[in-house]
Formats: structure tokens, sequence, C-alpha cells
């Protein structure tokens, strides 16, 4: 029967995409405990550096009346031009991981230009760019191959350009918005503001506790040194967190899938079997009708 | 001779963590040695080599690209963006620095094992 045959070659390929996603599955396991490891290291860095940032700022901010006088801070209350930079994965293959970083990036767009602020793109990952080139958005910056291999030289290399456009006047804020890692099955849309550095994210009302010196004496070079590259840092850091959530979220969407595969395995069977009882059933009938008729 | 603690932090993680004698610094304003019980300092760090006087008097270095200190009366935390370990092969500071850049290597997003799925699971959308 021609339709046994085309269930079983359904069922055959069913199993067959079943078996690459599981193992699709299984590497993005084993890429997250790595990622995983990777973001905790990066984490003490990161700790480290702000840590010393805060101190810098705080013994700043002591030393002067009015707050601290930095291009790096300087809030504009209503900024003319925003650089967004955003985060995607390379590779689909990974849910609503890529779509909810465009969605929140696509509103962030509106929102701003509802306030009548020039809005520039920067777009790091092929499914980002590959998004709004396809809706005619105008991208200021292409980069791929960044979120799928996140490397610091790279990274810095990159958001120093953005932060450049920041201090000589062409853009008033930078935002960066990626999708970030929180636990094997929960991923969330991070956004942040790089620049102007947000001195309240800061712990500026810690006593401090000894004398700080400094070298260089001119506390702006260090300040303007350890901005430039706690910004850097920021941007390597949500590439790391970026691809633990993309692993995680693929993770989660082969597991799905394999699942899928597996019910639609189970029902084509169902299937299978029946087709092959009428079958059965009817070459019976066709038997004993034949009989009955020779009688 | 008094000990003090010494941590050099990269990005890919902590490449070296231990109780030292010395260490030599290759500041913006010029090299300098920290001892145990030197006065709180912040400088900027220029490409050099940091030389590690360890607990038993051997020297370990390692090249930087550049950085920062911090430096208090039992601590000393450098803070730097790339290094590479000069001396004493096969030392665990250069296994900490190797260790790094596989785990960076590990965890990349793999394209080609991504684009041969699509590319099958496409194939048997076709054929159903």
């Amino acid at each position: 029967m021609a339709n046994l045959k085309e269930i079983k070659r359904k069922i055959g390929s069913v199993k067959n995409t079943q078996k690459t996603t599981n193992a699709m599955k299984l590497v993005s396991s084993a890429k997250l405990k790595r990622t995983e490891e990777l973001a905790k290291r990066s984490r003490v860095y990161a700790a480290k550096l702000t840590e010393l940032l805060n101190e810098i700022a705080q013994k700043m901010q002591q030393s002067s009346a009015d707050g601290i006088d930095n291009v790096y801070f300087k809030d504009v209350p209503n900024p003319k031009t925003v650089d967004i930079v955003f985060i995607t994965a390379d590779k689909g293959l990974c849910g609503g991981f890529n779509s909810q970083t465009i969605k929140r990036a696509k509103q962030l767009i509106e929102e701003y230009k509802a306030k009548g602020v020039k809005v520039r793109l920067r777009a790091v990952g092929r499914k980002g760019i590959d998004f709004f080139k396809f809706n005619n958005v105008e991208l200021n910056d292409e980069i791929i191959g960044l979120s799928a291999a996140p490397d610091f030289a790279q990274a810095a290399e990159f958001i120093t350009e953005v932060s450049d456009a920041y201090v000589n006047g062409e853009t008033d804020k930078i935002i960066l918005v990626h999708n970030g890692y929180v636990n094997m099955i929960t991923q969330e849309i991070r956004q942040d503001q790089v620049l102007p550095v947000d001195s309240s994210t800061l712990e500026l009302n810690v006593a401090s506790t000894s004398e700080l010196e400094v070298e260089p004496d001119d506390d702006d070079t260090l300040l303007d040194a350890l901005v430039k590259r706690y910004v850097e840092y920021s941007m390597y850091y949500a590439l790391i967190d970026s691809l633990a959530a993309e692993h995680s979220a693929r993770m989660q969407a082969m597991d799905a899938a394999t699942t899928n595969a597996k019910e639609m395995v189970k029902e084509l069977n169902v299937k299978y079997n029946k087709a092959r009882q009428e079958s059965i059933t009817t070459e019976l009938i066709e038997i004993i009708s034949g009989m009955e008729s020779m009688k | 001779m008094e000990l003090m603690k010494l941590e050099i932090v990269t990005p890919n993680g902590v490449i070296f963590d231990a109780e030292v004698k010395q260490v030599n610094l290759p500041g913006s304003e010029g090299e300098f040695g920290v001892l145990p019980r030197h006065a709180t300092l912040v400088s900027l760090l220029e490409t050099g080599v940091i030389v590690i006087t360890k607990q038993d008097g051997s020297e370990v270095a390692v090249a930087i690209n550049s950085g920062y200190v911090k430096v208090d009366e039992e601590k000393t935390t450098c803070i730097v963006d790339g290094a590479v370990a000069l001396s004493g092969e096969g030392s665990d500071l250069a296994k900490a620095l190797e260790d790094a850049k596989t785990l960076l290597k590990s965890a990349e997003s793999s394209n080609v094992a991504i684009a041969s799925a699509v590319a099958k699971v496409e194939q048997i959308g076709k054929s159903l």
C-alpha cells in the first residue's frame, strides 16, 4: 500500500530530526556549562574593576564640591542622539532568544523617536542585522562573529569606536541591549546605560578608610582610563552573558523539539498501525468474498 | 620575611592568587616595586613586565598589556587586560592562562554544527 510506505518514510525522517535536535541539545548544554564558568570568572574582573572605579569616583567627589566633573559622567537631561548597541546570536534554532532582543530594540527606537531623539543602531550578531536590513532600517555598525565567539580585544575595539563618538559629542547616550542569562531555563532582556556612567549605580557613599594615593597625580587621566576599561568590559561581559543565554535558549528549544518529535513519532506509529490493520481487513474481505463467490 | 597577598585578574579570570614577598610593576610613571605594608596606592600600568618574587624566593615574570594596580597594606590587586607568562614554562601561572584561553575557545557557539543541523531539519521538512 502506498499509504503505508508513505507513513513509514515520515516516521523515519521525524526520527532523524529527533536525533539531530537531541544532539544539538547535548552540545548546547555542554557549551552552556563552559560559558557559565567563563561568566563566573569574568565576574571577578568586573567586581574588581567596579570596586576601583567606585573608589576613584568617590575620591573625586569628595575633593570637588559640585560632584564629578568628567565627560564620562555628564548626564544630559535631554539627549539629542542616542546610540543603541544590541547583541543577537549569529544563528537561529534558539527559540525566541533573538526576537526578544530585536523586539526590545524596536521598542526603544520607537520610544526615543516619539521624543524626537535621533537613534543610531549598532548591531552585533547576524540575526539582528538581517532583521533590520530586511525592514530597511539603517544600521551604523554591523558586526558578525563576535557574539558567537566573544573576544575581549575585538569587543574593546568596537565599543571604543562608540564611546569615541560619545566623547566627540556625536551622541549623548549609549545603551546596550542584550538577552542575558538568568538560569538554565530563563533568559532576561537586559538594558544598560553604558555612557554616561550612571553615578547612581556606583556606591559612592561608602566612607573610605584610608588615604588613597594616585599615580599619575592627575585624577582625570586615571578616571578616564578606568571608565574606558569599564565600558570595554561591560561590552565584553554583555557578550558572554548573551552567549550563555543563547546556549541555554538553544538547549531549551532543542529539548522542546526533541519532545515534539517523540510525540510525532508516537502519533505516526498509531496512524501506521491503523493503516496496516485497515489493509489487512481489506485483504481478508477480498479473500472471503472471493471464496463466497466460488461456492 | 613578611608576605603580602597578590592577585592578578584578567578578563578571562584570576591567573595568580598567592602570598608573595615582592612584586615589581610597570607603572605609567615608571617601574616600581611593592613590598608588604606599602601605602595605599592606585596606579595605571603600562605595557611591561610584572616580576613576582614568590614565597620561596623564585621569580615569575608576566608580560601585560595594560591595566591598573591597587595596593594596600596587605593586599595588591592587579587588573590587567592581557597577560602572557614569560618564565617558568609549565608553571601554575602559564597553566592558568592556558586554561582561560581554552575555556573561552570551548564556549564559542559552534556555527558549523548549527548550520548543518538547520540544513538537515530543512531537508527533512521538505520531504515531509
